[in-house]
């Protein structure tokens, strides 16, 4: 493990930079999908995976960080680029709105919960609300990228884009790591009689992870965006909400996991264009073998500097 | 009061489906506390076993007769299927972290649906009238024939399912399994049999909502296990989940309730307002109506 922290990123880093100069149009937009999806898959890891919610409503959070981008630059004009603060801002408020009220519940209730914000935030943009989502069709025709009045149209400055973004979110997951509330997570994750008991308030960290993984969610939204200048209700409906939920316990909540998951789901398809049809049927097989054979994931998470001889094989349930 | 009578009357008809289906979900949650999210791809695929059954088997005929063996066929075909699913998706994963078992169901639920897609195809089915087309008005509100039968059938089998539960000595092990699976072992209960049968009636149960749904909305496709599936396991929520009476109240409830927005609001807002019916529920009492108020100890 410590082997591959040391050689695995500086490998992964540079092969990802110079990805786009080797690859022909087609793949560089299945590799700018890669990074878009390993963004959120992230982010849903930090609300999933570090604190131990159940939380199956993560594509609703891109989402509104995608509309929030496109209705802004539809509706009112602005550059994408200045949609983003908004884009991050807007879903972090919406996490705590509504993470606030229910994450006292217990883990299955958590679960369906978060999947009923999302069926609801699907049809509130299907049914045009406010006449600002443009319906079932979505909004289309959106300005590409642009970097004070340059426009980046070609795929080599998106790729770049998203993979900036995509270093941002995992540079703020080391640092969370390492952090107070990192910490504070981990600790409610493996035991939250315990974690209160210390004087962890909870309930804020909780709402925080969720503020957290809403925000950086928002952001991949706005990737979204600039990649496909569209945004429509399917891309976030609670399938992906699913797929991205297993991507993370299928990963083992680690990052080099969640990338490998990512990459199964959304790049494989991809290569075996031939097998479309059968995609979802071999995908559950393999995620059904998968949770036998690995019950904690392909990469099992490792937690900060604790020293080996302290982790008993302990099981760190639900 | 026509309207009102006429939603009461259709609410009554889709909450006995939902309630049929929540009782798989239910069951299952309340004894290996897992969310079998495969129940309502299962639910799916018996509306399209029945169809089979019917074209292939019964030669598209639809007597009395008929319809009975449509039904026990696939009720067998489902449970048969469901204690397989049990062996292979779950049994490994019971002493596996919760999640693990969560994403198994996911991946089952998966290979359902698309296993229905690739035998059936994607396009919808049509579901034959096995039931005769008879309608009475009564003053304003007109009742079908097949409407009568899904509320009879519906309470007849959850009339039945609670006295087997709460009067006989397998009803007793079941009960004792969902309490504490350990002591109900140390009792001399074989705790894999009475989740095999859990399974069995789960599928059932859900197989005949699955004809059911079939019966009463005619067009069948492969994904609508989500959603039915989804209703169903909100009803099993709302009611308390683990919880047999609460999943029939719950059903019956959210049937009434999804009914009345389709007749004084919008139906495409339904979703939508069945959650936040959910969401407020959860709220108010976090472990649903019949629910027990027990602390989570994982």
């Amino acid at each position: 493990m410590k082997e591959l922290q040391r050689f695995g990123y500086p490998i992964f880093f540079v092969v990802m930079a110079i990805l786009p100069h080797l690859l022909n149009s087609r793949w560089q937009a299945v590799a700018i999908t890669f990074l878009i999806f390993a963004v959120v898959a992230l982010s849903q890891d930090i609300v999933l995976g570090k604190s131990g919610m159940f939380n199956m409503g993560q594509a609703l959070f891109f989402g509104i960080g995608a509309y929030t981008t496109a209705i802004l630059n539809s509706q009112f004009g602005w550059p994408i680029l200045a949609t983003i603060p908004l884009a991050i801002l807007i879903p972090a408020v919406f996490g705590v709105l509504l993470a606030g009220p229910i994450v006292h519940l217990r883990g299955d209730y958590l679960l369906v919960t978060t999947i009923g914000f999302n069926i609801v935030f699907v049809q509130v943009v299907q049914n045009n609300l406010g006449g600002v989502t443009g319906g079932p069709n979505g909004i289309f025709g959106l300005d590409s990228l642009s970097f004070f009045g340059t426009d980046l149209i070609s795929q080599v400055s998106v790729y770049y884009f998203a993979f900036a973004v995509l270093m941002l979110t995992l540079w703020i997951m080391r640092n969370l790591e390492g952090s107070k509330p990192g910490r504070a997570l981990h600790y409610l994750r493996e035991d939250q009689l315990a974690a209160e008991s210390i004087g962890i308030n909870t309930r804020i960290y909780k709402i925080f992870a969720f503020a957290l993984g809403a925000g950086i969610a928002g952001l991949a939204g706005t990737v979204f965006v600039v990649q496909y200048s569209a945004v429509s209700p399917e891309a976030f409906n609670f399938i992906q909400s699913v797929l991205f939920f297993s991507i993370v316990i299928v990963g083992g909540s680690s990052v080099p996991g969640v990338l490998i998951g990512v990459f199964v789901m959304f790049v494989l398809p991809e290569i075996f264009r031939e097998f479309a049809t059968w995609r979802f049927f071999i995908f559950g097989f393999a995620m059904i073998a998968a949770m036998i054979l690995r019950p904690r994931g392909i990469i099992p998470a490792t937690f900060g500097k604790i020293p080996k001889f302290l982790i008993k094989e302990s099981n760190h349930g639900a | 009061m026509d309207i009102f009578l006429q939603q009461l009357a259709n609410g009554l008809t889709i909450g006995s489906m939902f309630a049929l289906v929540a009782l798989g979900y239910t069951m299952v949650y309340g004894v290996m506390r897992l969310i079998n999210f495969a129940h309502g791809d299962m639910v799916a695929a018996s509306a399209f076993v029945g169809l089979t059954i019917y074209t292939q088997v019964m030669g598209q005929a639809a007597s009395l007769l008929a319809v009975i063996v449509i039904f026990l066929l696939t009720a067998v075909a489902m449970a048969c299927v469901g204690i397989i699913l049990e062996r292979i998706a779950y049994r490994p994963l019971r002493e596996a972290p919760r999640l693990s078992a969560v994403v198994s169901a996911l991946g089952a639920s998966l290979v359902i649906q698309n296993g229905i897609m690739l035998i059936w195809g994607p396009q919808m089915r049509i579901f034959p009238e096995l039931v005769p087309q008879i309608s009475w008005d009564l003053g304003g509100v007109v009742i079908s024939l097949i409407q009568v039968i899904i509320l009879v059938l519906s309470l007849v089998l959850m009339v039945a399912l609670y006295l087997f539960v709460e009067k006989t000595r397998i009803g007793a092990a079941i009960r004792a399994s969902s309490i504490d699976q350990d002591a109900a072992r140390l009792m001399g209960i074989n705790v894999n049999s009475i989740i095999a049968l859990i399974f069995i009636i789960g599928s059932s149960l859900g197989a005949v909502g699955g004809l059911f749904i079939g019966l009463y909305y005619r067009g069948i496709t492969f994904n609508m296990g989500w959603q039915y599936g989804l209703y169903a396991f909100v009803a099993a929520i709302i009611g308390g989940i683990g919880n047999i009476p609460g999943a029939m109240l719950g059903g019956m409830l959210l049937g009434l309730f999804n009914a009345f927005i389709a007749g004084y609001v919008s139906s495409t807002w339904s979703d939508a307002f069945t959650f936040i019916l959910l969401i407020i529920i959860l709220i108010v009492r976090p472990t649903g109506i019949l629910g027990e108020r027990v602390a989570e100890k994982v």
